[in-house]
């Protein structure tokens, strides 16, 4: 019980039995699942001795396919094979078609909900249901690995994802079924993997990831196993794509092709500029063919360096700007990490290593990194390595703003705070016996609102009626250690909480996410009912033993005869319901117990502190 | 208890890095709904604290705050005309930079100027907090919020300069 872990950091509720939890890249073309194989952190392969997992959904009649079976389909049944949806995770309609004609699908016009859906022939389906396939695909390859269910996951996400996208990313695992121990940025999992965490001194390191379609930029401090990004960056909408695109533009210069291209062509063409791109990773010279149009063609590679400069630089202008938000120099940074396919580009590693004036690390495998530092990551929380210090610190990566006059936007947790971070805004009503108001919370770092990320839309109701002017409400906003928000909204004269009515402007609500969850479990024709039964049994239990070794420790010494009464009261009433109590009964009691112990979990955690701090001068007291 | 605004900067990093170790929300992975929404307050505290006793000024304006003065930064500023005036000389200084030759040196040699301004600025903010001058420490508070703004700026001017340049 973490009541316990209070004076023994690092311990798990189940120490005697071996957890296994996997680390999940969640990619844009490809996804991995790696865990911790007797030792041994390692990806997995599917039957046919295949690592990487295409990430492509195909809807057949009446089947769903996933990987490489569903890319072969992508030719001839494209709008039935979905493939890149991570580029519309957390995203609205218009966003997608900011994105351009990469998304060739056909999305349906007429549905309640924000969440942009695509039709197939199976229905029509969000980026989150197709990201949940993709989910299940690899925890059943875990599972049959190890023999054994998960106990939980670890996903990694870009750093620079928004609330919105971390929020879908969650809902996915939801939906494939999967406990989320953590939501890790793809830097922070990274370094991890490099083990660079095992450094005894005190370092600084960058991570440099070039993927695909998007670069992310993070500076991690790490010291005695703790993790910790200063500060993150990068462009959500550049990498080995766009040199793809360079060099395609340059073929069609040089080839002298006129005029509009048809998708096929620029298909071929985009194939054919991919294949030199590899090529010249180890050669000096390729010799691109264009077999429709009988033109072939040499390009080397100082050529091509030229035709990929503006872009390399366009990422070591953001390097430098990562540098800048962590207040470090650049002479501080030791190591430089590299991940993602395009940084087997060998100008991306000669001038990243010119920019940051030492050897990048590429040892591993660029394409696995990520999901092997995640792996390590699940394997630590999930209580397997109870004498490691592993802590991993993150930061937001955007700032969060609300919405104020003239479609102004205000800053209320700048980007780069350290997570968990909570911050209260204060408000008062303009107008005699105002009982709601909204609240637009959007993220990003520009000034006008219509330039950052719409969030949310909060309305708290039921403040109590007074003169304008006279409520005092206190909005804080708090993000979690995965970078998701959360409101609690209250009016300070009065005591009373606001009801909050949370509206995401591009997630699913509440609602949506269970109704999906029951959709797709009575396709598994489960008793839903019974299992949320059993599962409040379990939690009943769990928060029974967590107060009766808490009492036990130190109850008698932290409370007042009367409080300690009414918390056993409660704890009794539990018990008792236990075996007859409905789902919605047990649920109460658990909260009622929760309230009437808020203060004493709080007492215990305040006791801690002073254990921790006990042998501290003065400064250090003051926090 | 005594307050010290002279802080070394590891120590309290060492101080805030072994309270997260305690206090990180993955510390409570297995643990109740009501632990983890408890710890991940307590961590947001924690990390906030850290936050202000990092930045001399949000540090200097927090040991004011504790010893009983009300502060608004919204409503707050300074009469100080000579300081504002050489605020304000500051940023033509800063405008003009463009068009030098050097523009980077010149960026520098301001900074540098303003590095200065915020040393003097923070011992006398010590002296004057010793004595129990609030009123003129949060004065002088103030001018310390303005200098880091304009370094602030500068910065940024320094990164578009550089962006351009290259």
């Amino acid at each position: 019980m973490a009541l316990l872990q209070i004076s023994e950091p690092g311990q798990t509720t189940a120490p005697h039995h071996r957890n296994y939890a996997a680390g999940i890249d969640l990619g844009t073309t490809n996804s991995l699942v790696a865990i911790n194989r007797s030792g041994q952190v390692e990806t997995l392969p599917d039957s046919n001795n295949q690592h990487l997992l295409p990430s492509v959904v195909h809807y057949a009649e009446d089947s769903i396919l996933v990987g490489y079976s569903a890319l072969q389909l992508q030719a001839s049944d494209p709008l039935n094979t979905l493939s890149s949806v991570k580029r519309i995770m957390g995203r609205g309609i218009e966003d997608i078609k900011s994105l351009g004609n990469i998304l060739p699908y056909e999305f349906d016009g007429n549905n309640d909900s924000n969440v942009p859906r695509i039709i197939t022939r199976q229905g029509s389906v969000s980026a989150i249901e197709v990201s949940a396939e993709i989910l299940k695909i690899l925890s059943k390859r875990a599972e049959q690995t190890m023999g054994e269910a998960l106990s939980g996951v670890v996903i990694t996400v870009p750093a620079y994802f928004d609330d919105a996208q971390r929020q879908a990313t969650r809902d996915a695992a939801k939906l494939a079924g999967l406990n989320v121990y953590r939501l890790l940025n793809e830097p922070t999992a990274a370094a991890v993997a490099y083990g660079l965490d095992q450094q005894t001194e005190e370092g600084t390191i960058a991570v440099y990831d070039l993927g695909g379609g998007t670069f992310d930029i993070s500076i991690l401090n790490l010291s005695k196993g703790v993790f910790e990004v200063l500060a993150t960056g990068g462009n959500s909408s550049l990498g080995g794509d766009d040199m793809d695109h360079a060099i395609a533009e340059w073929l069609i210069k040089q080839a002298g092709i006129e005029g509009d291209i048809d998708p096929f062509m620029l298909r071929q063409l985009l194939i054919a500029s991919r294949k030199a791109k590899e090529d010249l990773t180890l050669q000096e010279t390729t010799q691109i063919k264009l077999k429709e149009l009988d033109y072939s063609i040499s390009l080397d590679r100082e050529q091509f360096n030229h035709l990929i400069e503006d872009l390399v630089n366009k990422t070591l202008r953001s390097c430098r700007r990562a540098i800048r938000d962590a207040k470090i120099e650049k002479e501080d940074i030791q190591n430089v990490v590299m991940v993602g396919g395009s940084t087997r580009v060998p100008l991306v590693v000669e001038q990243v290593g010119h920019f940051f004036g030492c050897t990048p690390l590429c040892d591993l495998d660029p394409d696995r990194v990520v999901a092997i530092g995640a792996a390590l990551q699940a394997d630590v929380l999930a209580g397997n390595k109870p004498d490691q210090e592993m802590l991993l610190l993150d930061v937001l990566p955007l700032s969060l703003c609300i919405e104020t006059m003239g479609g102004l936007s205000e800053k209320i947790i700048s980007r780069n705070s350290p997570l968990p971070v909570a911050r209260a805004q204060e408000f008062t009503t303009f107008k005699d016996g105002q009982t709601a108001m909204a609240i637009h919370v959007v993220q990003g770092e520009r000034e006008l609102v219509t330039d950052c990320r719409s969030l949310a839309h909060f309305e708290l109701r039921g403040i109590p009626p007074m003169t304008a002017g006279s409520a005092r409400i206190k909005v804080t906003y708090q993000v979690d250690a995965d970078g998701l928000m959360s409101v609690i909204a209250e009016e300070l004269r009065s005591g009373i909480k606001a009801d909050i009515v949370i509206k995401p402007s591009y997630g699913l609500t509440d609602g949506e996410v269970e109704s999906m969850l029951r959709d797709s479990m009575s396709h598994a024709k489960e008793d839903i009912d019974s299992r949320m039964l059993a599962e409040q049994q379990v939690e009943a239990r769990r928060v029974i033993e967590a107060i009766d070794s808490a009492l036990s420790q130190d109850g008698h010494e932290l409370l007042a005869d009367d409080e300690y009464n009414s918390i056993t009261t409660a704890r009794d009433e539990l018990e008792k319901l236990i075996p007859e109590a409905t789902t919605e009964q047990l649920k109460k009691a658990i909260k009622n117990i929760e309230v009437i112990s808020d203060n004493y979990v709080a007492k215990r955690m305040n006791a801690s502190v002073q254990k921790v701090l006990s042998g501290k001068n003065i400064n250090e007291v003051e926090i | 208890m005594p307050i010290d605004f002279h802080l070394d900067s590891k120590q309290l990093h060492a101080a805030h890095l072994k309270l997260q170790a305690v206090y990180h929300p993955d510390r409570f992975i297995n643990g109740t709904d009501q632990e983890k929404r408890l710890v991940v307050q307590k961590a947001a505290w924690i990390n906030e604290a850290y936050e202000i006793l990092k930045n001399p000024v949000r540090r200097a304006r927090y040991m004011l705050e504790i010893s009983g003065l009300e502060l608004n930064d919204d409503h707050e500023t300074t009469s100080d005309t000579a300081f504002l005036m050489e605020q304000i000389e500051l940023r033509e200084e800063m405008d003009e930079c463009r068009s030098c030759k050097d523009p980077m040196r010149c960026c520098d040699h301001i900074t540098g100027k303003l590095d200065q301004r915020s040393k003097e600025f923070s011992s006398s903010f010590i002296s004057l907090y010793q004595q129990g001058y609030l009123e003129q420490a949060r004065q002088v508070s103030k001018k310390m919020q303005f200098v880091e703004r304009i370094l602030e700026q500068l910065d940024e001017y320094q990164l578009k300069l550089e962006d351009d340049i290259l």
